[in-house]
């Protein structure tokens, strides 16, 4: 029994297949934005600490990834917000390296701030997978050459979500795992990233979500945990089998954060439960319900676990005992995830107010307040010494 | 120089550069456009149009004009195989110092045999290169297939009007709203128009479907309206009774709609119901076999049948009302044409949830009218699509 306690737990460290300064997915190279980068910026404005500025054609709630000297950003633009951009930046220079557009096949419908580049790419040493809230799917070499592409509307014509879709792909099991909840056929499918053909589809309940399935590893097999009105159903990475489902795990925009045998999710304001091979256990080990998370996911980061929220409440929990640190209101709400490394946490807000707190302390400890003056919704993503913010009209490099 | 001398320039320029024999493409890349428009669902052929987008790429600009030409209105998996390889060969050229070539660029953006999305995609690229191309080109599009195009040549023409002070202005406004396509535009010419002394109808313009006749509600279990068929849904006609919610008799009801946009709120018309369905059925008439599109605009789960075939169905419930959300594409048939659609309600109890309506119009292609169709009034007679009688001005309107 101990041997197989021990097992899993050496297993249940979270899938790491790129190098630690990258920031290849949605919420940084284990989906927890947090990096172990060094030398980061703490102050900045739209004229000083910026390394590189580079202007986008269009809006976007995804987050910028990068993957060695690449730095990937999705689009989108036009009167009917069809247009769907894919852009390459030298990571050190910001030269634009390439641009490619698609034409948006599916549906363009959804809520006003939101748009349809709103799913983040996922990255790996070979290029980037696009997928945006029309359902259009595409994987780019890092050299700009287009390797495969699919209209996923047009393969499955009834997929529908008119608030607009944002759940972002991820790699796992060498597989391209494609989450598309939604109110028509819903579904969470593994693509293989040379073609792009399926390799596995399950069929999801058809409810609207936006979430994010994490990555795990038990034993020999890769798990994929995802979360959805209906529950969290955890998934077999390589078949798509489901291993098993939690039903207090259910959540619709926030995704949880795995730790050892921990997991942190968004229910009942945020919650940690013990996780093993088995499944997740029934009661959660505490719960912070006025840790509060609107769109955004909570960081656990330093021994705490941080909440933000529409108003523009930052809660701070303690992530062993649950109790809380803080709740302090800062200006504007979030939509962003906080990020963190080197002590610092940074919170983005939705007009380009990056607060900064120093991430050691127990205390409600500003370092520095720093404003761009546009509207960011999507996470920061950090790499290279530096914190690289997408606003509606361009992406920054803060850093030297 | 006039604006119309221009357009008539260019046009008989781009017609001669038209006329001037392409070089064919080679056989490589005739090949590579003939695999990457084979592509198919679920990716099938996406094993051989990866090879074909690099070999296709790899010819560089003499590949332009044969992969601008290959675009098919109705092949859009194609189209971006096709996009993203204008976009390398364009950036290749461009990084190695060599112009496009702009007058084939004007002649393929100014010929309508070629698809849409491509013409204009080639318009922006000479534009790029060319700024002046703009206003020489744009006052040909003004009722261009391209609905970005249109849109553009539109906006032009009323920045025009607006600097030059024209007597013929209600007349260019009445040509200009006429051609207009996107919603927040043809707000603006409509306000424009109305200011100057014209009389627009939005309900008219987007030929909204006004006279209706409605019956429901049916019962709908656990919200699952959408999937079961009641008997309405293969109506010819307005007659019948059929059992309803509560096994209340139901027949069709006249109905008719004064809206600005031609809303039916079902709430009003025929009482809050939750698990419900209902059902409106509208005849239009045709003078001759024609393609159409029937567009619903809802906040709620609905599906459209033309002449007894389903065209069209989308199961999603208050996720907010996007204009023209759903559209079937079917055929008028000479005559009279009897559309049914289908409207559910579930049983959400949030005040957000509450929304049961719908607008429906019967457009071409680019969402404007189709000469020679028209609707049957409640009495029968043949009115214009979007007409409606005077309404009584309510107590906001009267204020």
């Amino acid at each position: 029994m101990n041997r197989y306690i021990l097992t899993t737990l050496f297993a249940l460290a979270p899938t790491v297949t790129l190098s630690a300064s990258d920031w290849p997915q949605f919420r940084g190279p284990n989906a927890t934005g947090v990096s172990d980068e060094k030398n980061l910026p703490t102050e900045w404005s739209k004229t000083k600490g910026i390394a590189w500025k580079a202007d986008l054609p269009g809006r976007g709630a995804s987050s910028p990834v990068i993957v060695g000297n690449r730095v990937y950003v999705t689009c989108s633009s036009g009167t009917r917000d069809d247009r769907l951009h894919v852009l390459c930046f030298d990571a050190a220079t910001g030269k634009q390296l390439w641009h490619r557009q698609l034409q948006a096949t599916g549906s363009t419908a959804c809520h006003p701030k939101t748009c349809m580049a709103a799913n983040t790419p996922v990255a790996d040493e070979t290029g980037v997978y696009a997928l945006f809230a029309t359902g259009d799917m595409a994987a780019f070499d890092a050299d700009g050459t287009l390797r495969w592409y699919r209209s996923l509307v047009g393969d499955y014509p009834t997929i529908t979500n008119a608030v607009g879709m944002a759940s972002s792909p991820i790699l796992a099991a060498g597989r391209l795992i494609v989450p598309m909840d939604n109110a028509g056929e819903s579904f969470l499918a593994a693509l293989d990233t040379k073609y792009g053909k399926n390799v596995w589809k399950v069929e999801r309940p058809r409810v609207i979500s936006w979430t994010t399935p994490l990555v795990r590893t038990v034993g020999n097999a890769t798990e994929l945990l995802f979360a959805g009105p209906k529950g969290l159903t955890n998934y077999d990475a390589t078949t798509g089998e489901t291993r098993w489902t939690f039903k207090e795990g259910g959540g619709s925009v926030p995704v949880g954060t795995l730790d050892g045998d921990s997991i942190y999710l968004p229910v009942g304001g945020v919650s940690r439960f013990k996780i093993d091979a088995k499944g997740i256990a029934e009661k959660p080990e505490w719960a912070a319900r006025d840790a509060r998370s609107s769109y955004s996911s909570p960081l656990l980061y330093s021994g705490k676990v941080y909440t933000t929220d529409g108003q523009g409440f930052i809660t701070c929990v303690d992530a062993k005992s649950g109790k809380q640190n803080y709740k302090e209101r800062v200006k504007g709400a979030f939509s962003a995830s906080a990020v963190a490394a080197e002590g610092k946490v940074y919170f983005l807000n939705e007009t380009g107010i990056c607060t900064v707190l120093d991430g050691k302390s127990d205390a409600f400890e500003v370092i520095s307040t720093n404003d761009l003056g546009e509207t960011t919704l999507g996470t920061p993503a950090i790499a290279g010494g530096r914190i690289f913010i997408r606003s509606d009209k361009a992406i920054y490099a803060i850093g030297k | 120089m006039s604006i119309r001398f221009c357009v008539a320039l260019a046009l008989a320029l781009g017609a001669a550069i038209a006329a001037t024999p392409v070089p064919a493409a080679d056989d490589a890349t005739t090949q590579a456009l003939q695999t990457l428009k084979r592509v198919a669902r679920e990716g099938k052929g996406n094993e051989d149009a990866g090879p074909a987008w690099k070999s296709l790429v790899s010819k560089g600009g003499p590949a332009l004009m044969p992969t601008l030409e290959a675009f098919e209105d109705g092949n859009t998996t194609a189209a971006n195989w096709l996009r993203t390889a204008v976009d390398a060969i364009t950036e290749a050229e461009k990084t190695a110092g060599r112009k496009l070539p702009a007058d084939k660029l004007e002649a393929f953006t100014t010929n309508p045999k070629f698809a849409a999305a491509a013409r204009r995609l080639a318009y922006e690229l000479l534009v790029a290169q060319d700024p002046s191309a703009r206003g020489r080109l744009l006052p040909g599009f003004v009722n261009d297939k391209s609905l970005e195009l249109r849109r553009d040549a539109i906006a032009n023409e009323l920045d025009i009007l607006e600097r030059v002070a024209r007597p013929s202005i209600k007349a260019d406004l009445e040509k200009l709203f006429a051609a207009t396509r996107d919603k927040d535009q043809v707000e603006l010419l409509a306000k424009k128009l109305n200011e100057n002394g014209g009389k627009a109808s939005i309900a008219e313009h987007f030929g909204f479907v006004t006279y209706a006749s409605l019956v429901g509600p049916f019962d709908a279990p656990e919200s699952k309206g959408f999937t079961i068929a009641y008997p309405p849904e293969s109506a010819k006609d307005t007659g019948g009774k059929f059992t309803g919610k509560d096994a209340a008799e139901l027949k069709w009801v006249p109905a008719s709609t004064g809206d600005k946009y031609a809303l039916f709120d079902l709430n009003k018309l025929l009482g809050k119901h939750k698990n419900s369905v209902a059902y409106a059925l509208a005849t239009v008439v045709s003078d001759r076999e024609t393609p159409c599109e029937i567009r619903v605009t809802s906040y709620t789960s609905v599906k459209i049948f033309l002449n007894q075939k389903e065209l069209f169905g989308r199961d999603e419930y208050h996720h907010g009302t996007p204009f023209d959300a759903n559209i079937g594409r079917g055929t008028l048939r000479k005559g009279e044409n009897v559309i049914v659609l289908k409207i559910c309600q579930n049983n959400q109890t949030e005040s957000w949830a509450q929304n049961w309506q719908f607008q429906m119009r019967v457009c071409d292609d680019t969402g404007g009218l189709i000469p020679g169709v028209t609707q049957l009034s409640t009495d029968g007679k043949s009115v214009p699509l979007g007409f409606s009688l005077p309404q009584p001005a309510n107590k906001e309107e009267k204020k």
